[in-house]
């Protein structure tokens, strides 16, 4: 009875360890493979033609149509600067600068990555159609209610994840030091 | 007491055992792929334009909604692969994919080309031909080597405006590809 019983933590400890670690891994590279800051999070390796075995498997499970290192690099956030889920309850702010680019694009997504903007306006932003601050900086609006300066009204209701994909960027490339300038995102206010 | 201490070592050694089985063997086991869903769309030696992700259907490939999208699949088993035309002055990009979906190649318009793309992809032989100069091609071709024969290509278009996206998106239909007659 005891061997049984000890054979069963055993087992339900590896299956555990086993397939959660593989999830969590994968889900957001949050152990190995991938690139994070803040809330930010991407895979820096996708877009090569040889990735490491954690990338090969992400790219694997993602089924997504990524980028190559050469045209760009993709980000996304699930959660706010302060690490609380984003809600579409609430309203957020974009607030900091971008790394270089020639442009970007900031979509807010739902779990089947679908931009949840109002479907009759643009599906996010696009950096050649924002208004920035004297110093360069920006400050992006994501909510149902109304915002001053740049705004997209988001639609619909429960989590959402933001996607920042910097188009021919020096990102990685080594060069420059602009590695951690991302955006922070500040929730503002919840109805 | 030790020995159930020695049972639960066991199982997290066995637990990362698992870990490193599933992440290796994923890649070969994942059956909803990229390469299926464009092999889904028909795309062999013609230009197809990816539709824009639509409200409510689920954006498998994830996609940039700013953004169009091209793809063809080419079977280098025929001979080389070739990807020729001309894009508007905008910023476009071409990535040339594997059946794992990973990136073998890919170049902006800004690294020099200006508004012709020309392509040409070869698997190995074909690059050793290429080296000994058996096969012909037109000068200026941008030689990709693909260690694969079934390979896709995308390319990439930004349309400055919203409004643009559609004549935009018939010059992207126009981009021939095939394989090139040796």
């Amino acid at each position: 009875m005891r061997f049984l019983l000890n054979l069963l933590l055993m087992l339900s400890i590896a299956l555990g360890v086993g397939f959660g670690l593989s999830y969590y891994a994968l889900s957001n590279g949050r152990l190995f493979g991938a690139f994070q800051s803040g809330p930010w999070s991407g895979w820096t390796q996708s877009g090569t033609a040889s990735p490491d075995p954690y990338t090969r498997a992400f790219v694997a499970r993602n089924a997504a149509l990524q980028l190559g290192k050469a045209e760009g690099l993709q980000l996304v956030a699930s959660n706010d600067s302060d690490g609380r889920p984003l809600d579409r309850a609430c309203r957020y702010r974009v607030d900091g600068r971008t790394p270089t680019a020639t442009f970007w694009t900031l979509i807010p997504i739902d779990a089947h990555w679908n931009s949840i903007a109002r479907p009759d306006g643009p599906p996010g932003f696009h950096s050649a159609r924002v208004a920035r601050s004297d110093d360069g900086s920006l400050q992006l609006y994501f909510s149902k209610t109304l915002s001053p300066l740049n705004w997209v009204e988001i639609a619909g209701d429960g989590a959402f994840s933001l996607v920042l994909t910097l188009y021919d960027t020096a990102f990685f490339s080594g060069v420059g030091t602009n590695e951690t300038i991302l955006p922070s995102i500040i929730r503002e206010s919840c109805r | 007491m030790i020995r159930t201490f020695l049972y639960a070592i066991a199982g997290l050694l066995l637990g990362l055992a698992i870990h490193l089985v599933v992440v290796l063997t994923l890649p070969m086991l994942a059956d909803r792929t990229v390469f299926a869903e464009i092999s889904a769309l028909d795309a062999v030696n013609t230009t197809r334009l990816l539709s824009k992700p639509a409200p409510g259907a689920a954006n498998t490939l994830k996609l940039d909604p700013d953004l169009s999208y091209a793809v063809c699949r080419l079977n280098l088993a025929n001979g080389p692969g070739e990807l020729s035309g001309t894009l508007p002055a905008a910023y476009w990009s071409v990535a040339v994919y594997d059946q794992t979906g990973a990136v073998l190649y890919s170049t902006t318009n800004r690294d020099g080309i200006g508004q012709t793309l020309d392509l040409g992809i070869f698997d190995p032989a074909q690059t050793r031909l290429l080296a000994e100069q058996k096969i012909d091609i037109a000068s200026g071709l941008l030689i990709v080597e693909a260690h694969s024969d079934d390979v896709f290509v995308v390319v990439r278009l930004a349309p400055p405006h919203p409004s643009m996206r559609d004549r935009y998106e018939a010059q992207l239909q126009r981009l021939s590809c095939g394989n090139i007659q040796t």
